[in-house]
């Protein structure tokens, strides 16, 4: 009894901090879009909070028209999908390898993998690399250089390490070798970080601007978050005004009123919606007992 | 041990294929360019480059994070560009990563043919390693340029070994500004109009404003506080703005230091009381412009001041008057020290060169075409379609001075107009203020006083004339891969520390000993060796403005 | 010692025994050597950038030809006059994040975990990762409005509380600046970080958790004794990543959020500092110098770290 009673305390208090910390994360993400849906001009007059003052959908419509952004919004599909399965598929086989105590040269192999967490030659010796390998301008320049993530490996191999070493001696017996142990019993019990890193993955290669804007020239090679960029660059430019002349002021100032807070607005959240929809989709990876679950079959 | 001994072997291996690889990017490419450049400085030809008859075709780069341009051909204008001068721009775009991108390019040797970017360190490293294409062959094959910029701003434009080869955007002849104080009319009339020419006005009226409107912010200094710059050109005769930017004040023949100058010290006690007193915003060094936007817009600010006041106050103007007509903003002279003659204030202030340039590099199979193009493009006949789109549209027929005589359509589709102006702005490479502003001033005095555009008013009644011509100032500054640039880059981290430290001081004692030990540090930086760097640009300058 | 048995265990007695293990768990190194050449392709072979930080490097000459200076980057940045307050500011905001921010997002899946209520949960996690995906301008353009002086959403909360008389400048007193970093940080991470230990929550086994109800344990026990233990191996490895990444304190977040050169003293650290000095001013190998230096650091913490991890029976190698 007395159990259950400070149970209850402890579950109100707990339901009470979240609800307090939902609100405080929603309301910039909601205040986004109530300002995309507001009239440009109406919103550099403060004061919008929860609803728009003049409705409109015009700053939507103006995203829309971009033909530049569909293309974009099909390359980062495309890419992000092509990318995570290669990669995840890749990163997890050589997770599982590494997580073997058998595995001659294991030391040596980590110690490599770690010291690229650090140490980096620097963008223009990658350039120079990629540019050999014919990856200039050509879509698989997203995706063949990040196959392999040294961090992705060492979660998925921590999780492998935690797997119980019972389950895979009855594999053993059946005649499995380490490639049948992984695809049969390891991926299916693996639900939760495959997921999780999967998500991982997905994000990072949605918001990876920076690699198309310095490997793709072709206008309709170039993922939605690069051409993003393009519009959030423009609205910092005013920071930078400071330092330059009197000339370069009153011309950028000008250009500068182009790109309004409402249609970089939609424009983010129009960039930013599909990748959002990827984790409630995954999240019933995360419910408790799929891996005992899977075992008992 | 043997797997040791492997590893590291394929290690050594692996370096040395690298450095090979790391070899043919970097080194190859030079020889090869250098021996081009060459051939085409020879390869002139006598006959000018026709625009229409030869199809011309270029890749361009904008060298800033915030530029893209817009597709070529998809609007009115380059169409027509497209069609009659059969002219095409292949856009490479900075991606938002600007400097990255411009190191990749030169590291591996395929440079866009036309770079468009800030004057100084970016087109000195390019120039030096002989990568770009020296003008000066064209300049009299092609008469625009040369007529307007005229032969004092391409001395300017000239480097060290008497080559031009930059082609200046936005160059001028004639003062232009956008900064300068505004009055919020509204609240001005309500407190009965006080006069409002001096510091002291200044000061008695803040102190009225939020003794009587305590919501509203008295001073409005923009972002980055930039309006309290103005403190310091109403300090003395002068003095402009553009020296507590430049962090050097110019004495007889020298350019001293910033931090011990009793005019600067002055107008940073000034701003501290201000600022102390709450009567400049709370908010003036962290706030971002839409916040700034916000209060003007609203008409909560008092007085408005800072280097965009004429971009900013319009919008404000006419959203306020769409209200209520009595409302709005009224530029004012800028305020000034007792005794300090009104005429002699600047707080704008400009320079013939412009805001930035185009340079043609090595790589351009056709340097004098594209030559050609940007001379077309800074007349009269390529402005006008760049700037206001292909005749028929908003304008039909000129005036005699040039000028396009705007359609009514002109004047009914603003909306439309405005999308297509601001498409447009992105292909302005080689900007032609004289004509360009000289242009929209004819038009606009033939409008009745109360239609006239808020900016354009106050900029020829006030902000013009309180421009001062920094050009002899223009380009001092040393490169940042130099010792003196290591000391400017010190310097102004000390510049702008102490600026802030100076508003937030608690008293007058406490700004002063702010200031000496700003200086202090600033020496101990290498202030002296900077100073003097700069002092010897600036001489050199006087004497090619002076056409030695 | 542990080493030099890996050594033995790893060459063998000899040359033949050793091809011949190695050919006995072929199908084991074949998942791993596919993955190293990717490896030893896109991270190895650009890494005599590092040399860089050896030179004078201009860009135009490339690295063959760009003249060689030895340690002159190194001493310029161990030389420079913002170098202690620099290191100072850097380890300080490291720590404070180690401390506040990386215990956070723990805390969160184990209170999430306790949530019964299916559909809650789920809208909860949805929530609470969106700030993840605003960038930072976006972050600190809300932050900035939200703590002004004039207008600014907590100052008018204060006020009507009467909590204070006068609007407080959070973003230009430096005292507050920390908590201000700190805070954003988490608030922005939280969720998204969380995701990784709820992973690894779901992973343990139920039974444990009926067991314990069967013996009477409380929510708060069974957090404490199953829970935990059954996270803390991925718990041990981000700590000892995060060790490893303690030089690096920040660099976006601080640059859009310390925009008042007042907060220098307190708010420049070692990338914030590389970029206003190096990068900006395309001073690439002093920039790589710094790196260099950065990156060594980190091995050598990251060891430290890894070395005490093995003591509690975890670590990287």
């Amino acid at each position: 009894m007395k159990n259950s009673f400070t149970d209850r305390i402890f579950l109100g208090l707990i339901y009470a901090l979240l609800i307090i910390m939902a609100f405080a994360m929603l309301y910039p993400f909601w205040n986004s879009i109530v300002i995309s849906f507001n009239v440009g001009s109406d919103t550099t007059r403060g004061g919008i909070t929860f609803w728009p003052r003049q409705f409109t959908l015009e700053n939507y419509n103006v995203v829309f028209q971009d033909k530049r952004l569909m293309t974009g919004f099909l390359i980062s599909v495309l890419r992000t999908v092509i990318g995570t399965i290669l990669s995840i598929v890749c990163t997890a086989v050589f997770a599982y390898g590494m997580s073997k105590r058998q595995l001659m040269g294991r030391k040596w192999y980590m110690i490599l993998c770690i010291i690229t967490m650090y140490f980096s030659g620097g963008l223009i010796p990658s350039f120079l690399i990629n540019r050999e390998l014919g990856l200039m301008d050509n879509f698989w320049v997203m995706i063949v250089p990040n196959i392999i993530s040294v961090w992705n490996m060492i979660i998925f191999r921590t999780f492998f390490l935690e797997l119980p070493e019972g389950l895979e001696e009855s594999a053993k017996i059946d005649g499995c070798g380490h490639w049948g142990i992984f695809f049969k019993i390891v991926v299916p019990i693996s639900g939760p970080v495959i997921a999780t890193l999967s998500l991982f993955s997905a994000v990072w290669h949605w918001n990876d601007w920076f690699t198309a804007s310095i490997y793709i020239t072709t206008e309709h090679l170039l993922p939605i978050q690069t051409l993003l960029q393009q519009i959030l660059s423009s609205n910092i430019m005013s920071e930078q005004m400071m330092q330059t002349n009197a000339a370069a002021r009153s011309h950028m100032s000008q250009l500068q009123n182009v790109t309004t807070k409402s249609l970089t607005m939609s424009t983010m959240l129009v960039a930013t919606i599909p990748i959002l929809l990827v984790y409630p989709f995954l999240q019933k990876y995360f419910t408790k007992g799929v891996m005992i679950g899977s075992i008992k079959e | 041990m043997s797997f040791k001994k492997t590893s590291l072997l394929l290690l050594v291996c692996m370096l040395g294929m690298s450095i090979m690889l790391a070899a043919c990017g970097g080194g190859g490419g030079n020889d090869a360019a250098k021996t081009e450049s060459k051939d085409k400085a020879e390869a002139d030809s006598t006959k000018p480059f026709v625009l229409g008859e030869t199809p011309l075709t270029f890749s361009f780069y904008g060298n800033y994070d915030w530029y893209t341009m817009n597709p070529w051909g998809q609007d009115p204008a380059t169409k027509w560009i497209q069609e009659n001068q059969k002219v095409t721009v292949q856009a490479i775009q900075s991606g938002g990563a600007a400097l990255q991108k411009f190191n990749t390019m030169i590291a591996s040797g395929q440079l866009p043919d036309v770079i468009w970017g800030d004057r100084g360190t970016d087109i000195e490293k390019l120039r030096k390693a002989g990568k770009l294409v020296a003008l000066d062959p064209y300049l009299e094959k092609y008469p625009n340029l040369k007529k307007w910029a005229g032969e004092k701003t391409l001395n300017m434009l000239r480097s060290e070994d008497g080559k031009l080869y930059q082609f200046p955007n936005w160059y001028t002849k004639r003062p232009m500004g956008n900064g300068g104080y505004a009055v919020n009319n509204k609240i001005y009339k309500e407190l009965g109009s006080p006069k409002l020419e001096t510091f002291d006005d200044l000061y008695a009226y803040l102190k009225l404003v939020k003794e009587k409107y305590p919501d509203i912010v008295p001073f409005e200094v923009g972002l980055l506080g930039q309006g309290i710059d103005f403190l310091y050109a109403g300090m003395a005769e002068d003095r402009n703005v553009g020296q507590v930017s430049l962090r050097a004040v110019p004495q007889g023949n020298e350019l001293k230091s910033l931090f011990s100058d009793p005019v600067y010290r002055e107008s940073m006690v000034f701003a501290n009381q201000l600022f102390r007193e709450k009567l400049i915003t709370q908010d003036a060094i962290t706030q971002t412009r839409d916040q700034v936007k916000e209060k003007v817009n609203n008409g909560r600010v008092a007085i408005y001041g800072d280097f965009d006041t004429t971009v900013l106050g319009t919008e404000a103007n006419s959203m306020l008057r769409a209200k209520d007509p009595g409302s709005g903003y009224t530029m004012i002279w800028p305020l000034h020290k007792t005794g300090v003659d009104p005429n002699k204030v600047w707080v704008n202030e400009y320079d013939s060169l412009g805001w930035n340039v185009s340079a043609i590099t090595t790589s351009a199979k056709n340097p004098e075409g594209i030559f050609a193009y940007l001379d077309w493009l800074t007349g009269e006949e390529g402005e006008r379609i760049i700037f206001w789109g292909p005749e028929g549209m908003y304008w039909q027929g000129t005036n005699d001075k040039g000028a396009p005589i705007y359609t009514d359509k002109y004047k009914n589709e603003v909306e439309e107009r405005s999308k297509l102006m601001a498409i447009w702005d992105t292909f302005q490479w080689a900007g032609n203020t004289a004509f360009i502003d000289g242009s929209k001033a004819e038009n606009e005095m033939n409008l009745p006083e109360d239609k006239r555009d808020w900016a354009t008013v106050s900029q020829t009644a006030v902000a013009w004339k309180t421009s001062f011509d920094a050009t002899e100032f223009g380009n001092i500054q040393p490169l940042p891969d130099s010792d003196e640039g290591m000391i400017l880059q010190r310097v102004s981290d000390i510049a702008d520390k102490v600026r802030a430290k100076a508003l937030f001081a608690k008293d007058e004692q406490e700004v002063i000993a702010l200031l000496d030990k700003a200086e202090q540090d600033a020496q101990k930086a290498g202030y002296e060796k900077l100073l003097k760097f700069e002092t010897q640009k600036w001489q050199e300058n006087l004497k090619k403005i002076n056409g030695n | 010692m542990k080493k030099s048995t890996v050594l033995s265990t790893l060459a063998g007695p000899g040359r033949k025994s050793f091809w011949f293990r190695f050919s006995r768990q072929l199908d084991l190194q074949l998942m791993v050597i596919p993955a190293m050449i990717l490896i030893l392709i896109f991270s190895y072979l650009p890494m005599y950038g590092v040399l860089m930080a050896f030179q004078d490097y201009d860009i135009f000459q490339g690295f063959l030809h760009s003249p060689w200076v030895g340690f002159k980057h190194f001493r310029m940045f161990f030389e420079a006059p913002e170098f202690w307050n620099v290191m100072r500011n850097t380890f300080v905001i490291s720590a404070l994040r180690l401390l506040i921010g990386f215990p956070a997002p723990i805390l969160l899946a184990l209170i999430l975990n306790e949530v019964m209520h299916l559909r809650f949960k789920r809208i909860i996690q949805t929530v609470s990762y969106l700030p993840h995906f605003l960038s930072w301008v976006i972050v600190s353009g809300f932050v900035a409005s939200m703590l002004a002086t004039d207008n600014g959403s907590l100052n008018m909360l204060l006020q009507k509380l009467q909590l204070v008389s006068e609007p407080i400048n959070f973003l230009s007193i430096p005292g507050y600046f920390w908590a201000i970093l700190i805070g954003t940080g988490i608030w922005k991470e939280i969720g998204f970080s969380a995701i990784v230990y709820l992973a690894a929550i779901a992973g343990i086994n139920p039974e444990i958790y009926e067991a314990a109800s069967i013996d009477g344990a409380s929510r708060f026990k069974k957090m404490w004794y199953i829970t935990m233990p059954g996270i803390s191996g991925v718990i041990t490895i981000f700590m000892i990543l995060a060790v490893g990444d303690i030089l690096s304190a920040g660099f976006e977040d601080i640059l859009l959020l310390a925009k008042n050169p007042v907060l220098q003293d307190v708010s420049d650290v070692i990338d914030t500092y590389v970029y206003r000095v190096g990068i900006r001013n395309s001073l690439f190998s002093y920039a790589a110098a710094v790196g260099l230096f950065k990156s060594a650091i980190s091995v050598i913490l990251l060891t430290a770290a890894n070395m005490m991890a093995r003591k509690l029976g975890r670590s990287l190698w």
